[in-house]
């Protein structure tokens, strides 16, 4: 089954265009990476996907169902999740509390008028927390301040958040950017045994080749907005148009 | 206890009852978690106040009277600002306008203090649904600037297109209190045993009214909605990636607000048998943003002490004979050493301080 879906997706501001008529496919359980060099539209493409960017022409349409029109809020609810590129928590509250907000999403949907109810007695959304901070493995620290925990550990809680609001498919944006060669591993095996665990679909944008060709079942390569390669990691590896895009004449 | 089974062994019985061994800390902490506990502190608090300030602080009655309506308004304001983070400039609309609606209530279609109160208090929230509605299209200053706006444009409408509902600038002197159930007169003396501890029938009811309003506050709190608020207040980008529809519950921040506001107003205009032109003013909308800021953002009682703080200092203090002429400095003063002191305002200084106490003694 096809879970996102993208049809001749364009992204012009003014006279340039960032994302070029992209055709593009993520199956069901697939884990999907999208590369390309400085300035290719792999953020734009990302943007426009949650709905924080209005395509200029092209239809995205996720489980069958176009998007375009939706408030970002919907899309999650529809179960497109996205994990931000910079560790965005609610810096004040507990680890706890910062699985909790997601998952009161994902149990009781975008708003609920009647939610006057002591918050120990909604048992579904304090397991689902739970869960996702266990694997997460911020479970021990439930109770700190998410400002208190470290780098790494912000983005983990990053990642639960966006895991807790029980996506089918998960967006990453870098998810190891900033991070030390330690955390880099840990959070490439964690992503992977989610990835697992949970079944779960992604698509995911990032610079490092070696997470990419690690974790992705296929890659998608752009430049300057448009698609010039697609398929297995090895295929992609070995592709001309991919080496000549990455080795020779990149200066835009 | 001789109904338990026999095999319940002391060691049993410890065991099930970890109070037994907890540091005093532990237990205090508890204590304060549990929803009755806080109405219980609220009961204790409302009525041994009036003594204190009467018979130590120079104080009187009505004013302790009003100290607790304005204590409501800013405990509501606290919601908006505090827990959500949105700043309103324009909240003595709703003050103002529920004291306006139950005073012209009062005066044309009942004069029972219950029906004047939801008269006022239902005004209020239909106008925070619709000025909520408007003005949180923008966030931030444009935000704040808008809640002033409509404040203004209320207040002139009062003034004079309206006048011959409000009466202008004379405010609006025909508001008529009945009894209060139809036997208890709020003017009267109180009964027995409450007379010990109060001397006034409309204290009473407003302290009942104070202990309500906190432990639904308290309630909203604790509740989901609580959460999701503090959650827009932190990382509103974030609340909506989750899946959170963060406007509406923008909106219902604002209309639980103003729903505390439109209760104080209302009990503004019972309290004083008078509706002044100036409750609807911008300086009323100032002095709730002060109040909350004193006492404490963020905090269930901080904006109660923030609202009493002030008004002693607008009403005793302003009576001392050499200090009294400089009250407006004084309470900047206050203000100003308040926060630089107190970041988390004079209740998180109170907390700052049992904290130490109560942690103190662990190690």
């Amino acid at each position: 089954m096809t879970l996102l879906q993208t049809e001749q997706l364009t992204k012009q501001f003014g006279g340039l265009t960032a994302v070029d008529e992209v055709n593009m496919e993520v199956e069901q359980g697939e884990g999907v990476s999208l590369i390309g060099p400085n300035g290719a539209g792999k953020s734009t493409f990302i943007n426009l996907v949650t709905r924080r960017l209005e395509p200029s022409h092209g239809d995205i349409s996720f489980k069958g169902e176009s998007i375009v029109g939706m408030d970002p809020h919907q899309v999650v609810q529809e179960g497109m999740s996205k994990s931000f590129q910079t560790a965005s928590i609610f810096p004040e509250l507990s680890v706890k509390e910062n699985a909790t907000i997601a998952a009161l999403a994902a149990e009781h949907g975008s708003f609920r008028f009647n939610f006057f109810r002591h918050r120990n007695s909604y048992p579904a959304v304090d397991e689902l927390a739970d869960d996702v901070l266990r694997s997460v493995g911020l479970y021990g620290e439930r109770e700190a301040q998410a400002d208190s925990l470290d780098y790494g550990n912000k983005r983990r809680l990053e990642l639960g958040i966006a895991l807790a609001a029980e996506p089918d498919m998960l967006l990453m944006d870098e998810p190891t950017a900033g991070m030390s060669p330690d955390e880099t591993q840990s959070t490439v095996d964690l992503i992977k045994r989610v990835k697992e665990e949970l079944d779960l679909t992604f698509l995911l944008v990032e610079h490092d080749m070696e997470i990419v060709f690690d974790i992705s079942d296929r890659i998608v390569v752009l430049n300057r907005g448009s698609v010039i390669a697609a398929g297995t990691p090895e295929e992609v590896q070995n592709d001309p148009a991919v080496q000549e895009a990455y080795l020779g004449g990149v200066e835009e | 206890m001789s109904d338990e089974p026999r095999d319940a062994t002391p060691t049993a019985a410890a065991e099930a009852d970890p109070d037994v061994s907890d540091e005093l800390g532990d237990r205090l902490s508890r204590f304060r978690e549990r929803e009755i506990s806080t109405v219980l502190i609220t009961v204790v608090g409302v009525l041994v106040f009036p003594f204190i300030f009467n018979n130590f602080l120079d104080g009187y009655t009505q004013l302790a009277t009003l100290m607790l309506i304005w204590g409501i308004f800013a405990i509501g304001f606290d919601i908006l600002l505090g827990y959500t983070g949105l700043l309103s400039f324009g909240h003595a609309v709703f003050w103002g306008g529920a004291a306006y609606a139950a005073g012209i209530f009062s005066a044309s279609v009942s004069s029972q203090p219950l029906l004047v109160l939801l008269a006022g208090t239902a005004f209020a929230v239909l106008l925070a649904w619709v000025v909520g509605f408007l003005s949180l299209r923008r966030g931030g200053i444009y935000f704040a600037i808008l809640t002033l706006t409509f404040g203004q444009m209320a207040f002139y409408l009062a003034a004079s297109p309206l006048a011959f509902l409000t009466n202008g600038e004379n405010g609006f002197t025909s508001v008529t209190i009945g009894p209060l159930l139809g036997v208890i007169d709020l003017h009267g003396g109180v009964p027995f045993p409450l007379s010990i501890a109060v001397d006034n029938m409309l204290y009473v009811f407003v302290a009942a009214v104070t202990v309500l309003s906190v432990a639904m506050a308290n309630r909203i709190l604790h509740s989901p909605y609580g959460t999701v608020f503090r959650a827009i207040r932190e990382n509103e980008r974030r609340a909506e990636f989750v899946g959170l529809h963060v406007w509406r519950y923008k909106l219902m921040a604002f209309v639980i607000s103003a729903a505390f506001a439109g209760i104080a107003g209302s009990l503004f205009a019972i309290e004083g048998n008078y509706v002044p032109l100036e409750s609807l003013y911008w300086t009323e909308s100032g002095a709730i943003v002060i109040m909350t800021v004193l006492g404490g953002v963020g905090s269930l009682f901080g904006p109660l002490f923030g609202a009493g703080l002030y008004l002693y200092i607008e009403n005793i203090v302003s009576g001392f004979e050499t200090l009294g002429p400089f009250w407006h400095l004084i309470l900047g003063i206050v203000f100003v050493v308040a926060v630089v002191v107190f970041p988390d305002g004079i209740w998180g200084g109170v907390e700052y301080l049992r904290d130490k106490v109560t942690g103190g003694d662990e190690s």
